[in-house]
């Protein structure tokens, strides 16, 4: 394939009205019909129950609601509990996967500039080496991870047990640099740069001024995933952070779902908690949806 | 010439990041793996040097060898599955627009935008023996209900929530790939006569094989490394420790607290990675050629 | 006869005081300096109860982490012992799991703290527990699991059953209920994945699984007592008496709400969790009856969970941390709030007499009839084996019992087979991890 644009021509989309004009035939109707109810059925069955107490969850169909409804319980008891902590999670959430999408959308981005726009030794064995670390099965990285972090602390940067444990790891993203490196590479002519350098402009200012408006939608793609890989990291907040309050979401519930003993079992309450917290990441997916189905598509189309 | 610092000013912020936090653990790993216990008595055990101990230990672990045999046949048969339906869906969201086109694809992506730990949570449910939807069916009309958690099965259920959670984003990959096609391509073949199935097996699918094959060495490498979803349903009921490489190793460091037994599976797991991907990508591009 | 009154008024009056005093509470050192404690424990509310401890000493913060239970907790611990940082100075561990902690040297030893002064307040077998080798004292008890009978009164009424008190009486019952219910309502539930609750009934018939001898182990899995109970319960689940579903599962709840099981064997923590989990289906109809015993007239029991919490040696003042672990454990005000708010079943001799114990008015005891149910596991906590011992590779004896009893239930290895099988696996798991043992 040749160099693709990131966004949709009109050329392109002239085009697509001529391929799409009839409607969808019984056959596609049934496929995307099945595959809709499959998407959905679980999600149905989290809404149903944020109707019910535990009682009715163990003792009613799961598909269908049951009276009387526990809804308000529910949503009042998630709020509540533990003196509100569920809004301390939520607002952790919010920060820690916002810092993370900014910060890996920034690294990712120069990073990706560099192998994209410049020449130098060992620029392909380097690519490599990141790609090829993601092969590593993150299950056993974490003694030494956290190894690092405590001699971090010993040399007078203390990391566990502050929110940078978790985000300054999950900054690192070799897919995200990828696709970005594939951005550069379509989106910024390198004539551009060379005309840019002519005039005099300094490699910061063509990558700043000229160069970051071109790949906007490679940002918000990387930036998009890495929000949601950080919402839905559990395991890292888990090892680096012991102060329930700094606490994000899923670890939360993860822990309020792992609470067997005691006198107070949550089950309808986590769920309901569950469905709260990924209203945030639906609004997201929705709201930047041209950005980010263009941006996959550059990778995709590249790859 | 010009510009010898320049790239590496660019890449400092991310390469800083990798080094410590990616490389080194890794690099740590690979040293840790070098090294076994040893106790005289009770109390604590002494780390000593023991060379390729662990490597020898690992690849004569039939436990560890089973979960590597359970992960090739899931990737066998879950993988396919799970791309040709993306394929399907996707060439059919292609071939429409409208509303009811942007509902599909919302509706088939949200699943991916769910925690595994919720989604754990949800399917435990939908799998359970007298609770489930599935199975309060089967009873009602006068069958045995399933087991889906059952040892037999649970492999085939955990696919099942990974196919959930991500046949949605790769036909959204795939998908975004078909809407950028440059629309010239379509037109000639249009005048050649090309319609329908013949559209899609003449033009679509090769248009689509480099993004296939792309969803395809990432699906493998995120299939050596399934974990949080069978690692969510152990709670409710019995999921054997090695029905994936990654679960054994998580368990041996953690529960057994054999870092260094583990670090030197990790290490293996990610050469068998490596090698399934280039066995992959050589055997795709020997087909290129013909 | 006037006299005799007065003096037995008087005495009845001393002797009311003396209950009503006889809280044993525990001699607390002074702590100097200003400190900070970190506590992981998954206790529900104890962010709440050390409050009391704060203001016994103003100069001692405490902050508690709460990881819920289960493995992950353990496997932070582990990671922070072994990077040498990052442990909390009290941690919670359960019984069974702390032989495994004590290994990895992260421990400190109590007695240095004067421990030894507080054993007479714990029921005895908990001291065993802390104190594997019967010198040194890695924690102090905090709550127990001994192990009663639960049943459905309405179920026993509706087909005229005895509560049976031996495991003879209770097979023959089983088969009773299966006739006259037409096989609809299973007699119990095997949990399958709950190496602890089998333990448990092994325990009560005096089964031994691990042993210290010179300075190797012994690992006997597969003991006398372990051969019974298992051939036992495989006969009933063989049968369809007993079902298999998993504890704290969506199933277990909806056949236990539903009528479907008649009884089950839980520890003393267990009825809070009944009562919360089927939030009022079935409430009322739930009774607590002692352990059926192999030996007609027999009080044996087991345990099942129950935890105690340990020092651990990157504690700054360690002194202080054990202060507080006593405290926890044994003072009337954390004792008394622990059992209400989270339904710790105490391990001081002393909480096992307080009134709270008893409250009418409480989830647990309505749920369960307004039964005293307390006054049942605190009879069973006395009739405990004492000298049970754990070993240090107990996790992985733990995750292979699972994957042994579904083969057996699937019919694939006999009860002697599974518990040949975890005995040998078990052993060489803990040999390849550099144990002597035999």
């Amino acid at each position: 394939m040749s160099a693709v644009q990131p966004t949709t021509t009109t050329r392109a989309r002239r085009a697509r009205t001529i391929r799409e004009r009839r409607g969808f035939s019984p056959l596609q109707v049934l496929l995307l019909g099945l595959f809709a109810v499959y998407s959905l059925l679980p999600l149905w069955w989290m809404i149903v129950t944020i109707f019910k107490d535990n009682g009715q969850l163990f003792t009613t169909p799961g598909l269908w609601f049951a009276s009387p409804s526990h809804l308000l319980d529910n949503v009042r008891k998630v709020f509540t509990h533990q003196d509100g902590i569920f809004v301390r999670w939520l607002l952790n959430s919010v920060l820690y996967s916002a810092a993370i999408a900014v910060g890996s959308a920034l690294t990712c981005a120069t990073a990706g500039y560099a192998f994209s726009k410049y020449e130098f030794r060992g620029r392909n064995q380097l690519f490599g080496l990141i790609l090829g670390t993601i092969m590593v099965p993150g299950t056993a990285l974490v003694l030494p991870l956290f190894l690092i972090m405590q001699k971090l602390g010993q040399a007078g940067v203390p990391l566990i047990n502050t929110p940078w444990a978790f985000i300054l790891p999950s900054l690192v993203n070799p897919f995200g640099l990828y696709l970005m490196r594939l951005f550069w590479d379509s989106a910024f002519p390198t004539d551009l740069i060379e005309a840019a350098r002519i005039d005099g402009a300094s490699e910061a200012t063509i990558f700043w001024r000229l160069g970051m408006p071109l790949v906007q939608g490679g940002l918000v793609t990387v930036a998009l995933f890495s929000f949601v890989a950080g919402w839905n990291n559990f395991f890292l907040p888990l090892m680096m952070l012991n102060s329930t309050s700094l606490y994000p979401l899923t670890l939360g519930l993860s822990v309020w779902n792992n609470t067997t003993t005691g006198t107070e079992r949550l089950y309808t309450m986590i769920v309901t908690g569950a469905l709260i917290s990924i209203l945030p990441l639906i609004a997201a997916f929705l709201t930047l949806g041209r950005y980010w189905q263009g941006g996959l598509a550059t990778g995709a189309v590249k790859g | 010439m010009r510009h010898r610092v320049t790239p590496w000013l660019f890449l400092s912020p991310f390469l800083l990041l990798f080094t410590v936090f990616y490389l080194t653990p890794v690099g740590y790993a690979v040293y840790l793996s070098l090294f076994i216990k040893k106790r005289v008595g009770f109390g604590p055990a002494k780390d000593v040097f023991g060379g390729l101990t662990n490597y020898v230990r690992a690849l004569q672990d039939t436990d560890f060898l089973r979960s590597l045999a359970n992960i090739g046949l899931f990737a066998v048969v879950q993988i396919p599955i799970m791309l040709i339906v993306a394929i399907a869906v996707a060439i059919v969201l292609d071939s429409v627009k409208g509303r009811a086109q942007r509902f599909f694809r919302t509706v088939f992506y949200l699943p991916y935008t769910i925690p595994t730990v919720i989604a754990g949570l949800l399917w435990g449910y939908l799998y359970s023996r007298n609770l489930s939807p599935l199975n309060q069916f089967l009873t009602a009309t006068g069958r045995d209900p399933l087991d889906l958690l059952s040892s037999t099965v649970v492999l085939w259920s955990v696919a099942n929530i990974v196919t959930w959670t991500w046949t949605g984003y790769n036909m959204i990959t795939l998908y975004a790939a078909l809407q950028n096609v440059p629309h010239d391509i379509y037109e000639a073949a249009r005048i050649d006569g090309a319609d329908g199935w013949n559209l899609v097996r003449r033009v679509k699918l090769p248009l689509l094989r480099p993004t296939i094959l792309l969803t395809v060495i990432f699906s493998i490498i995120g299939t050596m490394q399934v974990f949080s979803e069978p690692f969510v349903l152990r709670p409710l009921g019995y999921v054997p420790d090695n029905i994936t490489p990654n679960t054994y190793i998580y368990l041996a460091a953690s529960r057994d607290v054999q870092y260094a037994y583990a670090a030197a599976m990790a290490i293996l797991i990610a050469l068998v990675t490596f090698l399934f991907s280039g066995i992959f990508l050589r055997y795709a591009r020997l087909g290129d050629n013909t | 006869m006037r006299k005799g009154l007065i003096v037995s008024l008087a005495l009845f009056t001393a002797l009311s005081t003396v209950t009503a005093q006889s809280y044993q509470e525990p001699t607390l050192p002074k702590i100097s300096g200003n400190t900070t404690l970190e506590v992981w424990s998954w206790v529900p509310n104890l962010d709440k109860t050390v409050k009391e401890f704060e203001k016994l000493y103003p100069n001692v913060k405490v902050k508690v982490t709460n990881l819920g239970g289960g493995p992950q907790t353990y496997t932070k611990l582990n990671t922070a012992l072994k990077a040498g940082s990052g442990a909390p100075d009290v941690a919670q561990v359960e019984y069974g799991f702390l032989p495994s902690f004590i290994d990895t040297g992260g421990l400190v030893d109590l007695t240095k703290y004067g421990a030894n002064a507080s054993k007479n307040l714990f029921v005895p077998w908990t001291w065993g527990q802390v104190s594997p080798d019967g010198k040194a004292v890695y924690a102090v008890p905090q709550d127990t699991g001994p192990f009663a009978m639960v049943y459905r009164k309405d179920i026993f009424d509706k087909y005229k059953l005895k509560v049976p008190t031996t495991w003879d009486e209770y097979a023959k019952t089983a088969e009773q209920l299966d006739k006259a219910s037409g096989g609809k309502v299973k007699m119990g539930n095997f949990y399958t994945t709950f190496a602890p609750w089998f333990i448990a009934l092994a325990w009560a018939d005096g089964g031994q699984f691990f042993k210290r001898q010179g300075d190797s182990w012994v690992q006997t899995l597969d003991n006398p007592s372990s051969k019974k109970v298992l051939n036992y319960w495989n006969g009933l689940i063989k049968k369809g008496y007993v079902g298999t579903l998993p504890a704290f599962s969506a199933d277990y709840w909806n056949a236990a709400a539903a009528g479907q099981v008649a009884t089950n064997f839980e520890a003393a923590w267990g009825p809070g969790g009944y009562a919360s989990s089927m939030q009022g289906k079935s409430g009322g109809n739930w009774r607590v009856a002692p352990l059926p015993q192999w030996k007609a007239g027999g009080s044996a029991s087991g345990n099942w969970g129950g935890s105690s919490m340990v020092v651990t040696t990157q504690s700054k003042n360690p002194a202080a941390a054990a202060a507080f672990a006593l405290w926890l454990n044994a003072s009337k005000t954390a004792v008394e709030t622990n059992f209400k708010g989270a339904g710790l079943f105490p391990a001081a001799r002393a909480g096992l007499k307080l009134p709270a114990l008893n409250d009418k008015t409480s989830p647990p005891i309505k749920f369960f009839g307004g039964q005293n149910i307390n006054a049942v596991y605190a009879k069973a906590s006395e009739g405990v084996n004492v000298n049970f011992q754990w070993a240090p590779w107990y996790p992985a004896v733990d995750a292979n019992f699972s994957k042994q009893i579904d083969a057996m239930v699937k019919g694939r290895l006999t009860p002697d087979q599974a518990l040949a099988a975890w005995q040998k696996e078990s052993l060489d798991a803990a040999r390849k991890d550099g144990y002597t043992v035999r």
